[in-house]
């Protein structure tokens, strides 16, 4: 091979197309413009469903916005010196990337717009999470994957895996492996082995050293919000405080916002609830039929249609717990440290991003046993009425696992509905049809 | 007392009266383009036959997938609570309701009330419903009323794929060319519906007794397959069409006792 070739082949992108500047900016425009105007009519429809909305949601509504202030904060944060490192799972250790001075930002994008693009690198029987963060960063819609210095792609599902090396045409990415056997000796080591070495990759790029003290109080802010996160699903137990998209909103922006402000947002909001709760401030009548949802990862601003049609739904339902990892998956377990030695603070943070986690990625001796344990435990403490299962296409995972866990839900006499959508808006009708009829039978059950 | 039960098709607008328990009328009109003239048309064909005016209804009830553009109605049920009641108010044992429609098939699981208890609908897809057939019969340019009767002459199975009406039409070709018979592709287009649905019904669970209602239970072709699929007899009543309809005229009725 010549020189030339190999030269023009080391610039040339391995799976995305050129597109023209002028196209870029024309798609870039559009989508923006029609993002900023569906993140507004969000908002604007959960404070229209809310009966009595909490007025600490103010400050996540303004964090919602993916063109504001977040934006302007981390493009500033950039320009003092700081490092932005995105991920796509929740497996990427935030805590290294807090230890090393850096801004820790999932990146996975819901917009349905996108996806379409996406559709010009991958198939559309590809996962549209997947299509659609493609999509975002071929016209560089999303600040926070544009603002990341690197990406950590952790290889869980088939799309995850393959997202990653797609993007590395844009950006440097750092994969790791996650074994697929969890509860194993071996797969503890190698794993824990796989953090050690992302510890020297964030080192390199962002010239910071990861010390024992600096990784102590990142453990320590992580367990902080952990503390609040928790704090916020527990009063969720009770008569409605909250509308499930208003929770979920919070949850969520813990993925792009700082995170000792978010938690100090989340305790004044749990403040508020309970206070409301002490006054019966409820959100909705407390005899709204309880749903929890599960399944493929539920990603703002457009993908908010299924939680919209529940609690928008006739009759309404509220959601008042999720089984997704965007949302209540993305913090619920702290990290355990024993001893604040180096290495137990690395054992710690392996097991609590490995062991705690119900990804359908994973399997062990009884299979999937630990999503069976946390479903059921939501189930009984939050008093679910009724599970609705959220599958997208191309999720293969999720998708196989339903038998199982609708199973394990009838046995208990637990009505579950498998729900499968696209990254799009035009079958809300007949999605509304299936989710209206699913809380017309639970209402008709509580009234038998 | 009488109440009215009014079920809005993607293809058809269906009509029930209901007087003290009893169908006294039925009524149906095309849906086209304008939904609510066609439910007016439905509406005032069965208060013709049963010699009654729009206020005589003591309330009426909408379903259907366009139960949004229902004239005049008092309330709404979802299609499967619709059916669920239909299904057991027909037939008293009937714990599994299949209903499969112009666009849409589903099957409902209930309790001995008619209170839903479980439903599954097909994926976004048209190929296990009655557009299906209509589809197909165009391509082997067989009257639609003609591929169930027709079907029943075969004496083999050929299988076809019915995942997509487009990939479906196109296995029908495959067929042409290779000068399988008529009747031998009607089968095979009944068995991939019937494939469909049975599946669908399998992962809900089959609960006998099983009634078939919908448009598309009134095709002998149809229901020949999906017996033999499922290994069950279905009961089927005499206007399958109508159960939507009579489902919301039922729960009409409840509901206004409950008042």
């Amino acid at each position: 091979m010549s020189e030339k070739r190999m030269k023009s082949q080391s610039k040339e992108k391995k799976y995305v197309p050129e597109i023209s500047k002028k196209e870029i900016n024309e798609l870039r425009n559009s989508v923006k413009t029609a993002s900023e105007k569906i993140i507004a009519e969000n908002i604007e429809r959960m404070k229209k469903t809310a009966e009595n909305r909490p007025k600490e949601m103010e400050y996540f509504d303004d964090i919602a916005n993916f063109f504001g202030t977040r934006e302007k904060e981390l493009s500033e944060a950039k320009e003092s010196g700081k490092k932005v490192i995105g991920y796509m799972c929740l497996f990427a250790p935030t805590e290294l990337i807090l230890a090393a001075d850096a801004i820790p930002i999932r990146v996975n994008s819901g917009w349905y717009d996108t996806a379409k693009l996406g559709d010009r690198v991958v198939p559309v029987e590809v996962c549209p999470v997947v299509r659609s963060t493609i999509g975002a960063k071929m016209i560089g819609l999303s600040p926070y994957l544009e603002l990341s210095d690197a990406l950590i792609s952790v290889l869980t599902c088939d799309g995850m895996t393959k997202l990653g090396e797609i993007l590395s045409d844009y950006k440097h990415v750092w994969a790791m492996t996650i074994p697929r056997v969890k509860d194993s000796d071996q797969s503890l080591r190698f794993w824990n082995d796989e953090i050690k070495s992302m510890k020297s990759q964030i080192e390199d790029l962002t010239g910071n050293k990861i010390n024992r003290k600096k990784l102590k109080s990142a453990i320590e802010l992580t367990q902080k919000a952990t503390k609040a996160f928790r704090r916020l699903q527990e009063i969720r137990k009770g008569a409605p405080v909250i509308m499930g998209r208003d929770a979920m909103l919070v949850n969520q922006t813990y993925m792009w916002d700082d995170i000792t402000r978010w938690t100090e947002k989340t305790e004044a909001l749990c403040d508020e609830l309970e206070e409301m709760a002490r006054k019966k401030l409820w959100a909705c009548p407390p005899d709204t039929p309880r749903v929890m949802i599960t399944g493929t990862p539920m990603l703002w601003p457009d993908n908010w249609k299924l939680p919209t049609l529940i609690e928008e739904g006739t009759p309404q339902g509220v959601l008042v717990a999720d089984e997704l990892c965007s949302s209540e998956r993305l913090l619920y377990d702290p990290v355990g440290v024993d001893e604040w030695s180096m290495n137990d603070m690395f054992k710690a943070i392996g097991e609590r991003y490995l062991m705690a986690s119900t990804c359908p990625c994973f399997t062990s001796k009884d299979g999937n046993e630990d999503r069976i344990n946390w479903l059921l435990n939501k189930i009984k403490e939050w008093n679910i009425q009724g599970v609705i299962y959220y599958v997208v296409r191309g999720c293969m995972l999720y998708a196989m696992e339903y038998t199982r866990v609708k199973k394990v839900l009838d046995d208990i006499n637990v009505p579950v509905y498998y729900l499968d959508t696209e990254y799009t808006r035009e079958d809300v009708g007949q999605m509304k049809t299936r989710v209206e009829a699913f809380l017309e039978m639970l209402t008709a059950r509580i009234d038998l | 007392m009488i109440t009215a039960g009014l079920d809005l098709g993607t293809q058809t607008v269906k009509a029930v009266i209901l007087k003290d328990g009893e169908v006294v009328s039925r009524g149906k009109a095309f849906s086209g383009f304008d939904p609510t003239e066609a439910a007016k048309q439905a509406i005032n064909a069965a208060l013709k036959e049963a010699k009654l005016s729009l206020s005589d209804i003591s309330h009426l009830t909408a379903t259907g997938s366009g139960i949004e553009m229902a004239p005049n109605a008092n309330s709404t049920i979802s299609m499967m609570g619709a059916d669920a009641h239909a299904g057991v108010f027909l037939f008293p044992k009937a714990r599994t309701i299949i209903d499969v429609g112009a666009e849409e098939a589903r099957a409902v699981k209930c309790d001995d009330k008619g209170v839903m208890m479980d439903f599954v609908v097909n994926e976004r897809c048209a190929a296990g419903a009655g557009t299906f057939i209509e589809a197909m019969a165009r391509a082997l340019e067989v009257k639609l009323e003609d591929m169930g009767p027709l079907s029943l002459k075969a004496e083999h199975a050929s299988p076809i794929n019915a995942s997509c009406v487009i990939f479906g039409e196109s296995d029908v070709v495959t067929l042409i060319h290779r000068q399988e018979s008529k009747p031998e592709i009607a089968r095979a287009i009944f068995d991939a519906m019937a494939d469909r649905v049975s599946s669908m019904v399998h992962r809900l669970g089959v609960n006998p007794d099983v009634v078939l209602v919908g448009g598309v239970a009134k095709d002998v072709g149809f229901v020949a397959s999906l017996k033999r699929k499922l290994s069950i007899d279905l009961l089927i009543p005499e206007y399958p069409e109508y159960a939507g309809a009579l489902g919301a005229a039922l729960v009409a009725a409840r509901r206004v006792k409950k008042v």
